[in-house]
């Protein structure tokens, strides 16, 4: 399996899944169910982590299929584009809708504003993702006469939208054109880790028995201090990612990282769905957490550990996978 | 001013040749990726002290917080071996930096405002007087700023380097 393979298989996950989000948002105003918005937002949040593999796939996708006959690299180029202007509204849509769900766990507290903004940014993120299907969709089936040195036709919607869309080779040069703004990236990257460690360390710590006289509640009020840290690290690590593409698409240790960071995911979702997290939230000072929630704890801290080791030894194993 | 000639010594030891050459995973990136966790903890555990002083999550009860300095601790030993072993890798890189002492001198102050930290959590009551708030915003100040400036530091040394190796400008 070649990276043209995994990015058929991840590509359609955005598209369908944003917009089975969408409509699930729009469908909860509906029925004004509360339980609904909730699931379409944790939707939201999801497929904003999944849009990253995809994302980073295709790089080594176009690489395997650039010398074939039939492919137009005008074509390839535009997808590119709209991918890297579509992802960043994915993921601002995703980080969105984790502010909203934890909003809406504080009573009293107005969700109005949130869901408009939520609504106008999950509007141009879905139409942005459907863009990006269709100019992905047209480098494998394209109309006629685009190979033969035509002129991409667009139409009037996609004629306005490609103003918008980045040249992805402008893109990469812009990141990588000043060894200070790849520097300043570099230690944000570093400070988004320390708050993410930080806080989910702690958090994790007392659920394993650390600390015992904190209460567990306390200790989670902390959690927007690592979402900023992992809103920071999403974007330079994306930044990073676009700077040097294929640099880091055929690294091992890369692609061992993304899968680190997707397990987190799953392991999130155990913790705050299977009612885990329910019961941790009543657990008082001095007592001692559960045996799944401790599972769960354990599983975080080591996952978090590979996410840092694989970082670092990115450098190490570059060009360590052919594509 | 002439390179010492001692840099280009430690430069030829076994070890400083290993760490820098050798094919294994245990090598230059295995060090690093130590002194990355020491950071992580160190910064980390600082970091959450430091936003509870400045008054975010005010139900957090301040004293169980000192039991944090565990991992301030590990971390901060962790870089200091693991530091040792990098600077032995590159010795003549890092100490023709000036950026090198000003990072050393940033991890100086910093541990020192930590430590005051320590103090003051232990001393802190739960009932917070005015006063008493103000001293912990100033402490936890003082210690974001110092320890961004030891990972700015630490990170600008790569690109500030006049040596990579003894007699290799680069």
């Amino acid at each position: 399996m070649g990276f043209d393979h995994l990015h058929l298989i991840l590509n359609h996950v955005p598209v369908i899944g944003i917009i089975i989000a969408f409509a699930l948002f729009l469908l909860s105003f509906s029925s004004g169910n509360g339980d609904l918005r909730r699931a379409s937002l944790i939707v939201f949040a999801a497929i904003a982590l999944l849009t990253i593999p995809t994302f980073v796939s295709g790089v080594g996708a176009e690489a395997s299929i650039r010398s074939e006959p039939g492919v137009s690299a005008t074509l390839v180029r535009r997808h590119e584009g709209a991918a890297m202007l579509g992802l960043w509204f994915v993921e601002a849509a995703g980080a969105l809708a984790l502010a909203a769900l934890w909003r809406s766990r504080q009573p009293g507290r107005s969700q109005r504003r949130m869901n408009i903004a939520m609504l106008l940014l999950a509007v141009v993120a879905v139409g942005l993702m459907v863009r990006t299907g269709n100019t992905g969709g047209a480098i494998r089936h394209p109309e006629p006469g685009t190979l033969q040195g035509a002129d991409v036709a667009e139409d009037p919607l996609g004629a306005v939208v490609s103003v918008f869309e980045p040249t992805p080779g402008g893109f990469t040069n812009l990141m990588v054109a000043s060894n200070w703004w790849w520097a300043g990236m570099m230690v944000m990257h570093f400070v988004g880790l320390s708050l993410i460690i930080g806080v989910i360390g702690l958090l994790n710590l007392r659920i394993m028995g650390f600390a015992k006289e904190l209460a567990f509640a306390p200790v989670h009020r902390l959690l927007p201090l690592a979402m900023i840290g992992l809103a920071i690290n999403i974007t330079t690590g994306m930044l990073a990612f676009i700077g040097m593409p294929t640099y880091y698409t055929a690294d091992l240790a890369f692609w061992l990282k993304i899968g680190a960071l997707m397990l987190l995911g799953v392991n999130t979702a155990v913790f705050y769905l299977t009612g885990v997290f329910n019961r941790m939230e009543k657990l008082k000072p001095g007592e001692d957490a559960d045996i799944p929630a401790k599972l769960v704890a354990a599983t975080s801290l080591v996952l978090w550990f590979a996410v840092i080791v694989c970082g670092r030894y990115i450098q190490r194993f570059e060009d360590s996978l052919r594509f | 001013m002439a390179t010492p000639l001692f840099l280009n010594t430690l430069e030829r030891t076994g070890l400083s040749t290993w760490i820098r050459e050798t094919e294994s995973v245990f090598g230059y990136y295995f060090v690093l990726v130590f002194h990355n966790i020491g950071l992580a903890l160190l910064v980390g555990s600082c970091a959450v002290i430091a936003f509870r002083l400045l008054g975010f999550v005010p139900q957090l009860p301040l004293r169980p917080l000192r039991r944090l300095f565990l991992f301030v601790w590990i971390g901060f030993w962790l870089n200091v071996v693991s530091g040792i072993f990098l600077l032995i890798a590159y010795p003549t890189k890092a100490l023709t930096n000036p950026i090198f002492y000003i990072k050393l001198l940033l991890v100086a102050a910093g541990m020192e405002v930590l430590r005051r930290t320590e103090r003051f959590l232990a001393q802190a009551s739960e009932e917070e007087q005015a006063a008493v708030a103000a001293r912990g915003r100033s402490l936890a100040l003082w210690s974001l700023g110092l320890w961004l400036g030891v990972l700015t530091a630490g990170r600008v040394l790569a690109y500030t380097a006049s040596y990579i190796l003894y007699g290799k400008p680069t």
